[in-house]
């Protein structure tokens, strides 16, 4: 059951939403045989998948039989592993193959889904017949020539994760772990996990396009949990993108160690701050939290079109500060949120939602471009070949502004500094939405004092951007592994903030 | 040969294919799953969506290591090189000396109840009906003039599963379940644009409701959206709707677990026998409801199902327990995770409770927030009611509820007779005093 009107922002540390858990020692095995086609596959990715132009020229012309403005094929192979240190040992291992097709017709705004696991031409053609039953008459148009369009250039890996071994992961999952191990003599558990993740898609359309993308995905996890006297206290600090093996050096795990460390180690100082309205300042990076869940969402055409979300009425008006300008990219290399072309086959770009607090567009994906008369902005995106694409997020941030940090919070009398988050959530419709502070600071008189914790902040998404006051010029992008849920699919984002000062917000705290 | 039986063999004939690739022992799980999706937006078509899925995973212990795979590439060749691989890896990891199988004698004693969880006749529904269903419901949800948008949906699952082990285990599941959902946008004031949902089902056809009910339900539950303002920042007492009370057991139970005691990440560590809730909550797992949500016969682990006291009068009396983690926390197995949770009712229901209180706020639902297990507290946004005299006043939301799950646990001073019924925690209105709200 899912409930058709939340959208969840799922952060790393949310239990049981880690759609990620991908890594990769199955090589071999992932290649698929063919099956038995008239015409030898030409193509790396067709013979990845088993399949040949006379099969999907079949299956797309039975997908479009009955008429359609957007059809394709989404075929997607792919293959994760993980690896898990706990008391000591890498104990556990895990990994998985996901093979399959997703086949979308769609009319007007009408669409008609199905997917299979089994790439026979007559079970996809079964698949086409049902997709199609939404359209009612008339033919798609007949396929002259296939175009080959390989996308590339974010996030190419030297080396292939499918080339990296077990015994190549055991040492770095080991020295994190002795690294925690050894930074405090209070850490008494020490968790590790690492993941990897690779997929191939290719994407068939009805013109004749073929779009190609290798899409790699990896992550280190670090959960530390001390103890002093009786007191018990636990976090987390995880490094993710579409980055190789490679990136993992010693100034990476250095970070990530101190990073879960000291979040840990500050929860034995860290208290509650006052309950209510109060200026909070986000802390440059992961504060983007914000962006996604106070306009980002809001902005995903579809909720437009439909009329249903907050801001269908505010594109060409000012919503926030001249020093806001707030975007919404698929061309950050090595992101968790790139992408080299959307899943409908859009080359993706640097969308801008605000610019200099004028609303200038949506993000769309093809039913939604249609619907406007615009470009799609290669925003259509989904989790898998289960699923239809819809207008998602990519890496949502905020440009750099004229402030400094140290002047903002130094503006400010009594508030907070937000500094690390795991989830956050929006109605799309009211526009009320929430983020959950685990790390950041008290301000009082201008200055940082005791540190804070646990904290859920709650308040409205235009209203928040009209009291954007201050943009600092410290932008960086969040380097954690954000996941997105909608409508019950989860895609990986990315998001990052300049040093930002909201007026006034809602603050759960305690003791008011 | 029947769906089900090939399922099994499926997950028999992996397990011999994990020994032959030299795993010692292995257990494995098949799986199909049937879905259909209808949806409507105004009354028009918006999306059909149907599937057949399928799946296999495999837990593989060789050598003293352990690791689990999945995969859904089941033709021969490649499974037979998927699982060689697999048990390769396995034998490329770290020894573990609290690894073991689950034990077989936890495989008896397995209840002979027929827990009614499938209904033939919901291959025989057609698309036509659906798309009548969804037109009935958005209809319902669209008779008001503030209403933007409604949209209706019909969702349909048959799922089946077959596990087989190499210590003697077999089993078999299946269930059905359909649902009706409906949700509505209506225009406020300024750019608001409250929206709510309704939704009700069930395992069997003939439970669905009318489909004007679901409409009704959700017009109604975004009407009372309008006009919601910010509330009160203090300690208030608060009646929290049983559809939203689910979230708060959620969190509190969420950390009863050997796993998360072992880990040190759990404010359940040496607190069996000892109070975490007020006298007033007393919760069972029960795995055998007729017709539950999470009803079951057997657990992941193969563990036969059986009752387990959680929390009586407020003291922790069990955890859940897995076989690995049983083993390094000393522990003996019970289960390694939840399946139906049932509350012991009070003798009021929601509108007699409402007045006992006379002032406070009447939540409807959370949104976002979180908690630490490891130490409890917790900070969830909350929307609802002002309660005023006795009865349902103001809508307000943007608001905040932040204290330990504990300490709001040991202030929980009533429950209610209503338990929600579509859910597998059967959770019905519960008060809380003193709960610290930040508002305006």
């Amino acid at each position: 059951m899912r409930p058709p009107t939340r959208r969840e922002f799922i952060g790393a540390s949310a239990a049981g939403v880690c759609m990620m858990s991908m890594p990769s020692f199955l090589a071999g095995c992932a290649k698929t045989a063919p099956i038995e086609s008239a015409v030898t596959p030409a193509n790396p990715f067709l013979t990845w998948f088993g399949v040949d132009e006379a099969v999907i020229r079949s299956v797309l012309s039975e997908l479009t039989a009955r008429g359609a403005d957007q059809a394709e094929l989404y075929f997607q192979h792919s293959r994760s592993s993980s690896l898990t240190l706990e008391d000591g040992i890498v104990s556990n291992a895990s990994s998985s193959v996901d093979l399959g097709v997703g086949l979308r017709c769609v009319v007007g705004d009408q669409t008609g889904y199905a997917f299979t696991e089994d790439l026979t031409l007559e079970s996809m053609l079964q698949a086409a017949r049902t997709a199609s039953s939404i359209a009612q008459a008339g033919g798609g148009p007949a396929i002259e020539a296939f175009r080959y369009k390989e996308h590339k250039g974010l996030y190419t890996l030297v080396q292939p994760l499918s080339d990296v071994g077990v015994a190549a992961k055991l040492p770095l999952i080991e020295k994190i772990a002795a690294q925690a191990q050894a930074a405090d003599p209070a850490v008494e558990k020490v968790r590790v996990l690492w993941s990897d993740y690779e997929e191939h898609v290719l994407i068939a359309d009805m013109t004749g396009a073929m779009h190609m993308d290798v899409r790699p995905m990896t992550r280190v996890w670090c959960t530390v949990t001390a103890r002093k006297g009786e007191e018990t206290q636990s976090n987390s600090s995880n490094l993710a993108g579409r980055r190789g093996f490679d990136f993992y050096d010693q100034e990476q795990i250095d970070l990530l160690v101190k990073q879960a460390v000291d979040r840990t180690m500050i929860l034995f100082e860290a208290r509650r701050p006052p309950a209510g309205e109060q200026p909070v300042v986000l802390a440059a990076g992961a504060s983007g939290i914000l962006l996604h869940e106070a306009i980002g969402h809001g902005m995903e055409a579809d909720f437009n079109r439909k009329g249903i979300s907050i801001f269908a009425d505010m594109v060409g008006k000012k919503v926030s500060s001249e020093h806001v300008t707030i975007v919404d990219s698929g061309v950050e290399p090595s992101e968790r949120g790139a992408l080299n072309v959307d899943d409908e086959g859009v080359p993706t770009q640097y969308t801008k939602l605000v610019e200099n607090g004028i609303m200038k567009g949506y993000l769309h994906d093809g039913i939604s471009a249609r619907h406007y008369g615009v470009e799609p902005t290669g925003n259509g995106r989904r989790e898998s070949f289960r699923f239809a694409p819809v207008p998602r997020m990519r890496c949502t941030f905020m440009e750099n502004g004229p402030h400094t940090a140290e002047e903002i919070i130094a503006t400010v009398k009594n508030g907070i500094v937000a500094e690390t988050f795991t989830n956050g959530q929006v109605k799309i419709g009211a526009g009320d939405f929430t983020f959950y502070v685990k790390n950041g600071w008290l301000i009082e008189d201008g200055k940082k004092t005791a540190p804070i914790k646990d904290t859920n902040i709650i308040g409205n998404g235009p209203d928040v951007l009209s009291k954007i006051t201050m943009v600092a010029n410290d932008f960086r992008l969040d380097t954690g592994g954000w996941t997105c849920g909608k409508d019950g699919q989860g895609v990986p984002v990315s998001q990052g903030l300049p040093t930002t000062l909201v007026s006034s917000i809602t603050v759960g705290g305690e003791d008011a | 040969m029947p769906d089900i039986d090939m399922l099994l063999e499926r997950a028999q004939q992996a397990v011999e294919l994990c020994k032959t690739a030299g795993a010692d022992n292995a257990w494995a799980n098949a799986s199909r799953n049937r879905s259909v999706e209808f949806t409507t937006r105004d009354g028009k078509l918006e999306k059909v969506q149907e599937s057949t899925s399928r799946g296999l995973s495999v837990e593989i212990y060789a050598e003293g290591r352990y690791s689990s795979h999945s995969t859904t590439d089941l033709r021969p060749e490649n499974l037979q090189a998927f699982i060689a691989e697999a048990v390769a890896l396995t034998k490329a990891l770290q020894p573990d000396p609290f690894r073991f199988i689950p034990d077989p004698a936890l495989f008896e004693g397995r209840p002979a109840v027929d827990l009614d969880l499938v209904d033939p006749a919901l291959g025989q529904v057609t698309q036509a009906q659906r798309q009548q269903w969804c037109e009935a419901m958005d209809a319902a949800a669209g008779a008001h003039d503030k209403v933007i948008s409604t949209e209706s949906t019909v969702q349909d699952d048959s799922y089946m599963s077959a596990a087989a082990s190499s210590n003697g285990f077999t089993g078999t599941k299946a269930e059905t379940g359909i649902w009706f959902v409906s949700s509505v946008s209506l225009q406020d004031e300024g750019d608001k644009r409250p929206s709510n949902y309704d939704y009700l089902g069930g395992h069997f056809v003939s439970e669905l409701p009318d489909p004007t009910v679901v409409g009704q339900g959700a017009l109604e539950r975004a009407l009372a959206r309008l006009g919601s303002v910010k509330g009160p920042t203090g300690a208030e007492t608060i009646v929290v709707d049983r559809r939203a009370a689910g979230r708060l057991l959620g969190s509190l139970l969420g950390p009863a677990s050997a796993r998360s005691i072992q880990q040190g990440r759990s404010f359940w560590a040496g607190k069996i026998g000892q109070p975490l809730a007020s006298d007033k909550l007393t919760i069972i797992d029960d795995p055998l409801l007729v017709r539950g949500f999470a009803s079951r016969l057997f657990d992941g682990e193969g563990i036969a199902a059986r009752q387990l006291p959680i929390l009586e009068a407020g003291v922790a009396k069990n955890v859940y327990v897995d076989t690995y983690y049983g083993k390094k926390a000393e522990l003996q197995p019970t289960t390694g995770s939840p399946s139906n949770r049932v509350i012991t009712l009070g003798d009021k229901d929601l509108e007699a409770l409402l007045a006992q209180v006379g002032a406070g706020i009447y939540v409807t639902s959370w949104l976002g927030g979180n908690s630490d297990g490891t130490t409890g507290d917790f900070s969830f946004g909350l929307e609802g009611h002002l309660i005023e005299g006795g009865k349902i006043g103001a809508c307000v939301g943007e608001m905040n509820a932040t204290g330990n799950l504990v300490d709001l646990f040991m202030h929980l001073s009533a429950v209610g007779n209503d338990p929600w019924k579509y859910s597998s925690t059967l959770v019905p209105t519960l008060v809380f005093e003193g709960v610290q709200i930040s508002g305006a």
